[in-house]
C-alpha cells in the first residue's frame, strides 16, 4: 500500500512535469530566448517540488498515523487487561494483526477478535487517507510551481538548488552513517572495558581467551578476555599470506608490466582480476576441503604432523586471494613510471633487469609499498577463509602447521554462538574495534605513501 | 677553391664516425623515414633540423637503436658505427648504447641521488675498479658538464630537486661519465629557459673536443650556433646535407630555403 501510493504520487509529478513544461513552451510562443529557464526546467522542476512534498507528507502521516493508531489499541488493551506486561500487549497487537490480514496468530480470544476487527477498518483508513494526504500535497506542489511558471521563473537555479541539496543529503547519510558505526563501537568497547573493570592491559596483553566461561551475571572474567593469541593468529595468519602474496604478486606485475607482450598482457591481466571477484566464502571451503587435507597427507608421508585446520593452509589460500591485489596496484605503480626514466637508463646502455631492478622498482617502491601495506589490511580484516580453514581454539602458537584463532573467527563465534547477545557483544565490539584501528591505521599510511609518490612524478 | 673542397671531402671520408645508408623506417604501417644516407663526422657536431614529425628524432635513435624498445617500428637499411653494422645480429644493443650515449628532450634524472646519477652508468658496465675510482668518474663527469661547483656540496641531494638546466647538465653529465664514442641529444634545450639553454650549448662545443656530438633541434639558431654540419629532415625525407655554414648561407634545395628564412616549418 505504501508503494502503491509513491507510485501514485510519482504519476502526479510526471503528469505535472508535462504541464509545466508545456506551460513555458506556450508562454514563450516562438521566443524561447524570453524565457529565464528552458522549458525542460520548468517541467523538472515541478516534478521535483511535487514529488518532493509529496513523499514528504506520505511519509511522516504514515508513520505518524501508524504509531497513533497503535497507541490508542495499547491503551484499550491495558483499559481491558490491567495487568499485561508492555511485551504481552505487543503480542496481543501482533496476533491481532495477524487475525486482520487473515494470518495464524498464537492464540484466538475475545479481545483479540475484538481488536482484529478495528484494526481492519482503522488501517483501511489509515492507508487510503495518507495515499489521499500525499496526493493533495504533491498537487498543490505542483500546481504552486505551474501558478508561478512565468517568463522570468528562476526554474533552472530552483531545480539546482534542489538537486544539490539532494546530493548533499545522500552525502550526509553516507558520513554520518560511518560516524554513527565508529560512535556504536566507540560506546560498546567502553562498555566492556567497564564491564571487565578498566582492566584494559588484561584484554589487551592477556594470554587467555576464553571470554564466555567466566560469566557471572552479566560480568565477564577480566583473566579470560586476553586477546594476545587471537591477535597472534591473526599476525601469523597475516604473514603466511603476505609471504604468498608479496613476490607472487609483485613479480606478476612487473611481468606483465615490462615484459610481457600485449596479447598475453590483454589475457592475463582480466585473469589476475578474475582471481579477486572470486567470494572469499569459495576460497575458504577451497582451504578447508581442497588444500588442508592435501597439507596434512603431505605432512604424514614426509612425518610431519600438521592439523587439518592449520595456519599454514589458510594463510596460503589468503595469500591467493590477495595476489591480485598486489598484482593489479603494483602494475599501476610500476606502469606510471615515466618511460623517459626506462629510456634514460637504455640510452646508457643499461640493460631490461638492470634497468628494472635500479630504475623502475625504486621509482615505484612508494606505491608498491602501499599496494603491500592494503593487502595487509585485507589480510587482517579477512574472515570467511580463517573460520572455515584456521580454526576455532584460541592457541597461543607461533607454529604454522597447528590450528590458530583469529580476531575475526572470534567475532564470528561470539556473535554466531548461543550466549545471551548482551554478554557476547562486548567483546566482539571491542575486537572489532581494534581490528577497525589496525586497518585504519593501514589504509591511512598506505594513502599517505601514495599521495607523496604522486607529487613526485605529475 | 677547387683545392679546398678536395681537401675537405679526403677529411671528411677519412673520419666518418657513424655512416648510414638507405635507411627506411616504419612505424606500422606509417612510413616515418624515407631512404636517408648521412654520414657523421667524427669530433664534429651535427644538428638535424626540421619541421615537427619530419622524422629527425625517430632517425637519431636509430643510431643507438633505441627504436628497439618500440614493438611496432621496422628498421631497414645499413647503419654503421666505425665501419660496423649496428644492426648486425651479433651486435647487442645493450653494448652499442654503451658507446653511443643519449640525451634526452626532457631532462629526466633518476628518483636517486646525484652522485648514483652519474655513478649508474660506471656501475653497470664496471668502469671502477673501487670508490677512489667511482668518485674520480663522477667528478669528472660533473665537471665535463658543467655542473660539479653547483652540486660538489650536495651529492647527496636527489637529481629531481634540480632546476631544469641542472638536471639536463646532469643528465649530460651522466651519459659523459659511461664514456660514450657518440652522444647523441634529442632537442636537449627544449623544456629550458635561455640562461640554461646558453650554458648548454657552451658545453656541447666544449664536447666535440672529445665526441662525436648529434643533435636534433627545433631551433635553427641553435643549429647554427652549435653545429658545424646541418641535416634538413623534411617529411621522413633528408632534403639536404652539408656544413652548417653553407646550409644556412646559400642552400641548395628550395625547401630547405624556405625552412630556414621561415616560410615553411
Amino acid at each position: 500500500m505504501f508503494g502503491l501510493s509513491l507510485i501514485a504520487v510519482l504519476i502526479c509529478g510526471v503528469v505535472f512535469y508535462f504541464s509545466a513544461r508545456g506551460k513555458a513552451r506556450s508562454l514563450a510562443g516562438e521566443n524561447y530566448a524570453a524565457l529565464h529557464s528552458r522549458p525542460n526546467y520548468h517541467g523538472f522542476l515541478a516534478f521535483l517540488v511535487s514529488t518532493l512534498v509529496g513523499v514528504a507528507v506520505l511519509v511522516v502521516v504514515w508513520v505518524a498515523w501508524g504509531s497513533f493508531i497503535e497507541s490508542r489499541f495499547v491503551t484499550h488493551i491495558t483499559d481491558a487487561q490491567p495487568d499485561l506486561s508492555p511485551i504481552e500487549v505487543e503480542l496481543v497487537i501482533n496476533d491481532a494483526r495477524a487475525l486482520s490480514e487473515g494470518g495464524i496468530a498464537s492464540k484466538t480470544d475475545a479481545l483479540r477478535t475484538q481488536i482484529a476487527s478495528e484494526m481492519r477498518g482503522q488501517t483501511a483508513l489509515h492507508h487510503y487517507g495518507t495515499m489521499v494526504l500525499a496526493l493533495i500535497a504533491a498537487v498543490f506542489g505542483g500546481l504552486w510551481c505551474l501558478k508561478n511558471g512565468a517568463l522570468g521563473w528562476r526554474a533552472r537555479n530552483r531545480s539546482e538548488t534542489i538537486v544539490r541539496r539532494l546530493l548533499a543529503l545522500m552525502a550526509v547519510i553516507a558520513v554520518a552513517t560511518t560516524a554513527g558505526i565508529i560512535l556504536s563501537l566507540i560506546f560498546e568497547t567502553l562498555n566492556f572495558f567497564n564491564n571487565i573493570g578498566w582492566q584494559v592491559h588484561k584484554f589487551l596483553f592477556g594470554t587467555t581467551w576464553s571470554p564466555l566461561s567466566g560469566v557471572h551475571d552479566g560480568k565477564l572474567d577480566a583473566d579470560k578476555v586476553g586477546a594476545i593469541p587471537l591477535f597472534a593468529g591473526t599476525l601469523l595468519i597475516t604473514v603466511i599470506a603476505m609471504l604468498v602474496a608479496t613476490p607472487i604478486g609483485l613479480f606478476a606485475a612487473i611481468y606483465l608490466s615490462d615484459f610481457a607482450s600485449a596479447r598475453v598482457r590483454a589475457w592475463a591481466k582480466p585473469m589476475l582480476e578474475i582471481l579477486a571477484g572470486i567470494p572469499t566464502v569459495v576460497y575458504g571451503f577451497f582451504a578447508a576441503i581442497t588444500l588442508a587435507p592435501f597439507l596434512r597427507n603431505t605432512g604424514e608421508s614426509i612425518g610431519l604432523s600438521i592439523a587439518s585446520e592449520s595456519a599454514l593452509a589458510a594463510g596460503i589460500v589468503m595469500g591467493i586471494m590477495i595476489i591480485p591485489f598486489i598484482s593489479s596496484l603494483s602494475d599501476d605503480v610500476i606502469n606510471a613510471v615515466p618511460q623517459s626514466l626506462r629510456d634514460g637508463s637504455y640510452g646508457l646502455g643499461a640493460t631490461k633487469a638492470e634497468t628494472i631492478r635500479q630504475v623502475v622498482l625504486p621509482a615505484a617502491l612508494p606505491g608498491i609499498v602501499s599496494a603491500v601495506l592494503l593487502g595487509i589490511s585485507r589480510a587482517v580484516g579477512e574472515t570467511m577463509i580463517v573460520v572455515m580453514a584456521a580454526g576455532q581454539g584460541a592457541n597461543l602458537t607461533a607454529n604454522p602447521l597447528e590450528a590458530v584463532t583469529t580476531v575475526t573467527v572470534q567475532i564470528v563465534m561470539l556473535i554466531t554462538g548461543d550466549t545471551e547477545a548482551s554478554t557476547a557483544a562486548g567483546p566482539a565490539f571491542t575486537l572489532g574495534f581494534t581490528l577497525f584501528c589496525v586497518t585504519l591505521l593501514m589504509n591511512v599510511v598506505a594513502q599517505r605513501i601514495v599521495r607523496k609518490y604522486r607529487e613526485l612524478y605529475d | 677553391m677547387l683545392d679546398n673542397l678536395k681537401t675537405e671531402r679526403v677529411m671528411a671520408e677519412e673520419d666518418i664516425k657513424i655512416s648510414a645508408k638507405g635507411v627506411d623506417v616504419f612505424y606500422a604501417d606509417t612510413h616515418a623515414i624515407k631512404d636517408v644516407d648521412v654520414d657523421i663526422q667524427n669530433r664534429a657536431v651535427t644538428a638535424f633540423i626540421g619541421p615537427s614529425g619530419c622524422g629527425k628524432s625517430t632517425f637519431l635513435r636509430c643510431l643507438n637503436r633505441m627504436n628497439d624498445t618500440i614493438d611496432i617500428c621496422r628498421i631497414t637499411g645499413d647503419i654503421h658505427l666505425d665501419g660496423n653494422d649496428i644492426y648486425a645480429k651479433d651486435v647487442d644493443p645493450v653494448q652499442l648504447r654503451a658507446r653511443v650515449g643519449m640525451v634526452f628532450q626532457k631532462p629526466n634524472p633518476f628518483p636517486k641521488s646525484i652522485y648514483d646519477n652519474v655513478a649508474y652508468g660506471p656501475k653497470i658496465h664496471g668502469l671502477a675498479k673501487n670508490k677512489v675510482e667511482l668518485d674520480e668518474i663522477v667528478e669528472k663527469s660533473l665537471r665535463r658538464a658543467a655542473i660539479w661547483d653547483e652540486v660538489k656540496d650536495r651529492l647527496e641531494a636527489p637529481g629531481t630537486g634540480l632546476s631544469g638546466g641542472q638536471q639536463q647538465r646532469l643528465c649530460i653529465g651522466r651519459a659523459i661519465a659511461t664514456a660514450p664514442e657518440v652522444l647523441l641529444m634529442d632537442e636537449p634545450c627544449s623544456a629550458l629557459d635561455p640562461i640554461a639553454t646558453a650554458q648548454v650549448e657552451e658545453l656541447i662545443d666544449e664536447l666535440r673536443q672529445t665526441f662525436t656530438v648529434v643533435i636534433v633541434t627545433h631551433s635553427m639558431q641553435q643549429a647554427a650556433r652549435v653545429s658545424q654540419k646541418t641535416a634538413f629532415f623534411h617529411l621522413g625525407n633528408l632534403v639536404e646535407y652539408g656544413d652548417t655554414d653553407k646550409i644556412f648561407t646559400n642552400p641548395v634545395d628550395p625547401r630547405t630555403e624556405s625552412y630556414i628564412t621561415g616560410r615553411i616549418g
